[in-house]
């Protein structure tokens, strides 16, 4: 067969969003990839501009439906971090139980998503039930199912509910127990061994070098954990130390992905049940929304020629928000927000992995680099 | 024939249409009665053949639709979101918004009076808090229809409605004569399929000498408008979808075919009707338990053959977009689909024909053979015709096929290749070598030797202990990469490069 190129996009299953992958193929096997972002740009960056600072959370919200709350809690560091404030340690544990509980629905998502692109229908419905019982429990929090709009500048929105602490505990270890029967349906398949591994391998250097960050680069081997490598919130008083996949020389592979993300998944459950026992005042008091303890007092507007940045570990990698404030001349809105997207970034290096591999495998290999569409395009 | 069943439907058929054309013979002016007598037969045979089917048919065509049934019921189950374990317990309990063990008390005459018992003491035994709470979960879902009619069981004809009433779309650059040619050739050639193939002793529509080697033949004809249809199309993944369903081809037929003929050397006949009949009479054996390797072989290639998970790759909807079938639309679309249904269907009856006996009930003679309620028995096996056992056999190895596809991925192309060449063409070579010694040196004229189900069967199962089900911890831990969580310094951007 002749060589030609395939337009897979902007509807196809293998997106798992709204982008097209130009593929050139030639018979079964990849010759060359082309990926074309942008179909669904909202301007984030540039609406922020006319928001003030709570307002913004919203929109931060909406940048992956999957994790919104890793990115409103990215952007809400980077506002504190412009603003200046303290931010109470009991939010700090509130905050990392709701991040690492998105964590957790996200990767499922992911894994319920991989499932159909190698095959298999039924992992995914799977995912999806543990999922709902990580929405439940954000929901409780945050009070919507999608877009909870959780933290605010200083703090969060409301202390725990009555009971989740219990709740949480008890979904979170029949949680662990029934991660077995994922890996029993994924490890113990041989042909998902076979669809997974010595497919799609991605060299660390060449991942570092494109900036490609997050789960993705360690699965590769190196250990770069954003929450312990620039340790921000209280992860550094946990204890818990990042899940790294000792993977091939060859590089990492869809297996070292799909590895590292339920190691990952694992290692965010241990993590909320331990910031439930650590938590100050312990996880059974509540505190009326508003209060101290939860959260502080913070300026709403920022002075001219001020700026403030933070790196977050987003369930994809490392996500950033740089925001200059704007004076009084712009009232309590920001001057400028600019986010680094972990995906924009891993997207044309995951479209170069493909090359020479088959057509089956692009689901495969695309697929397990977790790409979400949302963040990618703002 | 010897097999004995009151349902004799062609009997009926052959004793109707020869009355009435004796009837017709006698009415006829006696000029031209001796020039009737001569296409008697022929016109004779022509209306059994017409009427018998006409029966085939239907029968076909009612039964096939319990076949999606199954499989968008079983994979529901299995595939729940409550999760496998409760989802297999919820069978127990039925739907609609009963508590478990409710629905089936209320069945009229009491009779799931005994399941519904037996779930309650599950419940009460084993259910904990969360059980509970889950199945409650399950009872919630909606439940349309009335228990006899099996809530869900017409919505293929609903299907079937919708796509009838849409419109027929053709792509602009499609080769429009390829693109209609195609349907009919994969629809004909499986409904001509069935013509061969026996529902009971009494109820088949053609039965040639050689109707296993046209049976095959025939089977194999569809990827060939598999292949039309891809390229008709003028769709890129379409043509991908074809190829694929032709390189596919080469690795599962053939495989398939030596399987075939180590069925036709042991019961020593090509026709179906006598391996049937060689297994139920002659042998008194099944085949699976002369044959176990050939029955495992022949359940795989059959599955590549009618292209269900995991070798589906012709339609993959991963990267292919439902493959081949993708500019189809329509009413089209639907009977390519059904078809689909059937030919996975018409697989299960001939599993069931080769391996599992036929129309006849797991060890019946010697059930009817047992001292005290053995004539019970024989009155069940009387009662009861043989098409009954013929489909309850068919649909429970096509539960069978959807388990599979519920707890399979799907393969690589090269893969399937490899594991044809590699794995099934020796096997199944090996098969015919082992089908061979058994017919010419073990087979007597009176049956097989006493021992030698037994022993094949034990062979088979401790290899299935071995492979299947018995795993080597060893080589699991070896398959799977070892994955740490690794305490190393805490990394800075760049440290890893030295």
């Amino acid at each position: 067969m002749a060589e030609m190129w395939i337009s897979m996009g902007p509807q196809h299953p293998m997106t798992h969003g709204l982008w097209t992958l130009k593929v050139k193929v030639d018979g079964e096997t990849v010759v060359d990839t082309e990926p074309d972002l942008g179909y669904i740009h909202r301007g984030v960056e540039k609406i922020c501009e006319s928001r003030d600072f709570t307002q913004i959370t919203t929109y931060c919200d909406r940048l992956c439906y999957a994790s919104a709350n890793t990115w409103s809690h990215a952007y809400i560091y980077a506002a504190e971090d412009l603003l200046g404030v303290e931010v109470p340690e009991r939010a700090e544990y509130i905050r990392l139980v709701a991040v690492e509980l998105q964590r957790i629905a996200s990767h499922l998502m992911w894994l319920g998503a991989y499932g159909p692109d190698i095959g298999n229908l039924t992992v995914m419905v799977w995912c999806l039930r543990e999922r709902e019982m990580m929405m439940d429990l954000l929901q409780e929090l945050g009070g919507s199912r999608m877009h909870y709009n959780f933290p605010r500048v200083g703090g969060v929105k409301r202390d725990l509910p009555h009971g989740f602490a219990m709740r949480a505990r008890h979904k979170l270890s029949l949680f662990l127990d029934r991660i077995q029967e994922y890996e029993s349906l994924f490890d113990e398949s041989t042909i998902f061994l076979i669809r997974s591994q010595g497919v799609g391998y991605a060299k660390p250097e060449e991942m570092i070098n494109h900036g490609v960050s997050g789960p993705n680069l360690r699965a590769g081997g190196v250990n770069h954990d954003i929450r312990t490598s620039h340790p921000y919130s209280v992860y550094s008083e946990l204890d818990w130390s990042p899940a790294v996949e000792r993977s091939s020389i060859k590089g990492a592979d869809c297996y070292d992905r799909y590895r590292i993300r339920v190691e990952e998944m694992i290692q965010s459950a241990n993590l909320v049940l331990q910031a439930l026992d650590k938590m100050p005042g312990g996880a059974e008091t509540y505190h009326e929304p508003g209060d101290p303890k939860i959260l502080a007092k913070a300026p709403s507007r920022a002075p001219e020629g001020t700026s403030g940045s933070h790196h977050f570990e987003d369930s994809r990698g490392e996500s950033m928000f740089y925001i200059a404030g704007g004076g009084e001349g712009r009232g309590k809105m920001p001057y400028r927000v600019s986010i680094r997207s972990p995906i924009f970034i891993t997207i044309p290096y995951a479209s170069k992995c493909m090359i020479g591999y088959k057509v089956a495998d692009i689901p495969a290999i695309m697929g397990s680099f977790d790409p979400c569409i949302g963040e990618t395009d703002r | 024939m010897t097999s004995s069943d009151w349902l004799d439907v062609r009997g009926w058929t052959e004793s109707i249409i020869g009355w009435s054309m004796d009837t017709t013979h006698d009415l006829l002016p006696e000029s031209i009665q001796t020039d009737f007598a001569t296409i008697q037969p022929a016109l004779e045979s022509f209306f059994i053949a017409t009427i018998m089917c006409t029966v085939v048919f239907t029968v076909m065509m009612l039964t096939l639709m319990v076949v999606p049934y199954i499989e968008r019921k079983f994979i529901a189950r299995l595939m729940d979101r409550i999760g496998a374990t409760t989802s297999l317990r919820s069978l127990w309990i039925g739907e609609s918004s009963a508590t478990a063990g409710d629905w089936w008390n209320k069945l009229p005459m009491g009779m799931g009076s005994p399941i519904g018992f037996i779930n309650k003491k599950l419940n009460e035994s084993f259910g904990n808090e969360h059980h509970h709470e889950t199945i409650s979960r399950v009872n919630n879902r909606g439940y349309h229809g009335i228990w006899f009619l099996f809530p869900g069981f017409f919505q293929a004809l609903a299907d079937f409605l919708k796509f009838a009433t849409k419109e027929h779309i053709v792509p602009k650059k499609a080769d429009k004569l390829v693109f209609e040619v195609a349907p009919v050739i994969i629809i004909a050639t499986t409904i001509m399929v069935y013509a061969f193939i026996p529902f009971g002793p009494h109820i088949w529509a053609a039965n040639p000498d050689l109707s296993l080697i046209f049976m095959m033949a025939i089977f194999g004809v569809a990827p060939l408008g598999v292949f039309f249809a891809g390229w008709a199309s003028n769709n890129k993944y379409t043509l991908i979808g074809g190829m694929r369903s032709a390189a596919q081809l080469t690795a599962y037929e053939i495989p398939l075919l030596i399987t075939v003929l180590s069925i036709a050397v042991v019961s020593g006949s090509f026709n179906i009707l006598e391996i049937v009949d060689f297994q139920i009479e002659t042998s008194d054996t099944w085949n699976i338990f002369i044959l176990p390797l050939g029955a495992v072989l022949f359940l795989v290639t059959m599955i590549a053959e009618v292209e269900r998970i995991p070798f589906d790759m012709p339609e993959a909807e991963a990267e292919l977009v439902e493959g081949w079938w993708t500019e189809y639309g329509g009413i089209r679309w639907g009977l390519m689909f059904a078809v689909e249904m059937m030919r996975a269907y018409a697989a299960c009856i001939l599993f069931a024909m080769f391996f599992l006996g036929g129309w006849e009930f797991p060890f019946e003679d010697s059930l009817s053979a047992l001292p005290l309620i053995g004539n019970l028995f024989e009155i069940l096996f009387t009662i009861v015709p043989g098409l009954i056992w013929v489909l309850l056999k068919a649909w429970i190895l096509f539960a069978f096929f959807v388990w599979i596809r519920a707890s399979l991925h799907r393969i690589r192309t090269d893969q399937i290749l490899e594991f044809g060449w590699l794995y099934l063409l020796p096997l199944s070579i090996v098969n015919l070598v082992v089908a061979t010694f058994l017919r010419l040196e073990v087979w007597t004229d009176s049956g097989w030797p006493i021992w030698v189900a037994p022993v094949l069967t034990l062979v088979a199962i401790f290899f299935f202990v071995i492979y299947a089900i018995d795993e080597d911890e060893e080589a699991l831990a070896k398959s799977r990469r070892p994955y740490s969580t690794q305490t190393l310094s805490k990394a800075y951007p760049g440290s890893q490069r030295k």
